[in-house]
């Protein structure tokens, strides 16, 4: 028997585990893009209250809010090849169902997931800034859309950076749910260093210290955005 | 210059402005006064359309606006005839003092950032907060801010200048600076109505005033005859009840 932990095995399995970062953090940037994406368009959709799409936007949220992120991902990976075959079938087009790489579908998964709690954030910063902003751009005759753009959204990206901080480390946390459709990013890679030592304890170990890393400077640097983005606000000695 | 037609107004079924029939000429200076929840602030708020007549015509320098049937060109027109000042200041909050008032230059006159600035700092040093081009409002005081809230309206060149309450929202040792500026831009000729609450003030910077009561104009007068002779018993009653001082 050898022992009970071994904190050797466990700094040496780093690198091996560190690999898959990469993986991690490609899955982790692109869907928080493209989840900002989708979030800015469904919260102006709800914050203006546009007819037809604002009550689609509504029904996106409380699904994504009601259903586990695990089970969102499957819906993504079984149900777009069923998708493109349809559409295969009715079209006449030649989409390879197969030819789709496992962490398209990750990206896509995760991408609307954010992109749901996303926008609520959002919606809720823009409706937080005072309306007397709003009358103030409308008395020196500003469009809605000006006003928007150069005074409302301005003020509301330094109230929505704290929220939108905690979204963006649920979704880096979230990534680690993609092992299921069988993408090697840290998790998986865990698995495989694990099984092969049977030292899983020491893996998860490592596990755990790299994500807590990578949330704690996304954190950190988050904070530092928030400070920059409410500079205004700051009081200064006179 | 200003005219309102049969304008009315409710909230969530109370109606606060009851068929309103008003002519303000240019130049003149018309105080609203009355007791809260008199509809003063949203007759106010309604020639900026900041709020929407239910039914009614609002005249503004050369625009018209039919409550009944109007577009976004008419509501940027007619808001392009006035400006307003807020009692709560609401300056651009992500903006400097200098931005504050440059902003509708730039976004909404078109002037070049270069005129847009020499503009902007002539109004400020006029209200005098030439000294405090790139403060942000969070570090100014009440009467700072309303200073520059003064100048951003006066910037648009507006027709009419309108003022929400522009001094109760302040520490009393700002409320002189700031009427007295008032009093300043008035003796300039321009054309203002104004919603307070200071009496002695109201008394010495209007040529007109209007008791407003339940949302009906109840009297309209010149501020001596209102004072001190007023014909109507509910002007009397609502004037009893400020304190000596106040009148």
């Amino acid at each position: 028997m050898g022992k009970i932990f071994d904190p050797v095995f466990m700094i040496q399995s780093f690198p091996e585990i560190l690999k898959a970062l990469p993986i991690t953090l490609f899955i982790a940037f692109v869907s928080a893009v493209i989840g900002l994406v989708i979030a800015f368009i469904v919260s102006f959709i709800r914050y203006s209250n546009i007819r037809i799409l604002s009550p689609i936007a509504k029904a996106y949220i409380s699904f994504i809010r009601g259903t586990p992120d695990l089970v969102q991902i499957m819906l993504v990976y079984y149900g777009i090849p069923l998708f493109l075959k349809a559409i295969n079938e009715k079209f006449g087009t030649a989409f390879d169902v197969n030819g789709v790489p496992s962490i398209a579908f990750a990206i896509i998964a995760l991408a609307i997931n954010a992109g749901a709690y996303m926008s609520e954030t959002m919606r809720s910063s823009l409706l937080a800034v005072d309306s007397g902003q709003l009358e103030a751009c409308y008395s020196v005759n500003m469009t809605r859309l000006q006003a928007l753009w150069r005074v409302i959204i301005p003020q509301a990206i330094g109230i929505a950076i704290p929220p939108l901080s905690n979204t963006l480390i649920s979704l880096i946390k979230a990534t680690s749910l993609v092992f299921t459709i069988s993408i090697i990013d840290l998790m998986a890679q865990a698995k495989i260093v694990g099984s092969r030592s049977f030292r899983f304890f020491e893996i998860y170990v490592v596990v755990s210290i790299i994500y807590w890393v990578i949330c704690a400077v996304v954190a950190f640097a988050l904070s530092k955005v928030e400070v920059h983005a409410k500079r205004y606000e700051r009081k200064v000695d006179q | 210059m200003i005219q309102l037609d049969n304008v009315s107004k409710s909230f969530e079924g109370t109606q606060v402005l009851k068929n309103i029939n008003l002519t303000i000429n240019q130049g003149e200076v018309v105080t609203l006064i009355g007791p809260s929840g008199a509809g003063k602030t949203t007759l106010l708020r309604l020639l900026n359309w900041l709020e929407v007549p239910d039914s009614g015509r609002i005249t503004v320098g050369e625009v018209t606006i039919d409550a009944s049937k109007y577009s976004k060109h008419d509501v940027r027109r007619l808001r392009g005839q006035s400006s307003m000042v807020f009692q709560h200041y609401n300056l651009f909050k992500n903006k400097t003092v200098l931005e504050n008032v440059t902003e509708s230059l730039v976004i909404v006159s078109k002037l070049k950032q270069k005129e847009a600035e020499e503009k902007a700092e002539a109004l400020l040093k006029k209200v005098g907060m030439g000294d405090k081009l790139h403060d942000y409002p969070a570090n100014l005081s009440g009467g700072q801010q309303q200073r520059v809230g003064i100048a951003r309206a006066l910037a648009v060149d507006p027709k009419v200048m309108l003022f929400d309450e522009p001094t109760s929202a302040l520490d009393p040792e700002w409320v002189g600076e700031i009427l007295h500026l008032i009093k300043q831009i008035a003796a300039q000729g321009m054309t203002m109505i104004l919603v307070s609450h200071e009496m002695r003030f109201v008394r010495s910077v209007a040529s007109r005033i209007i008791f407003l009561e339940h949302g009906e104009l109840v009297e309209d007068s010149n501020p001596k005859d209102l004072f001190e002779n007023s014909k109507s018993v509910r002007t009397q009653a609502f004037l009893q009840k400020l304190t000596y001082e106040e009148v």
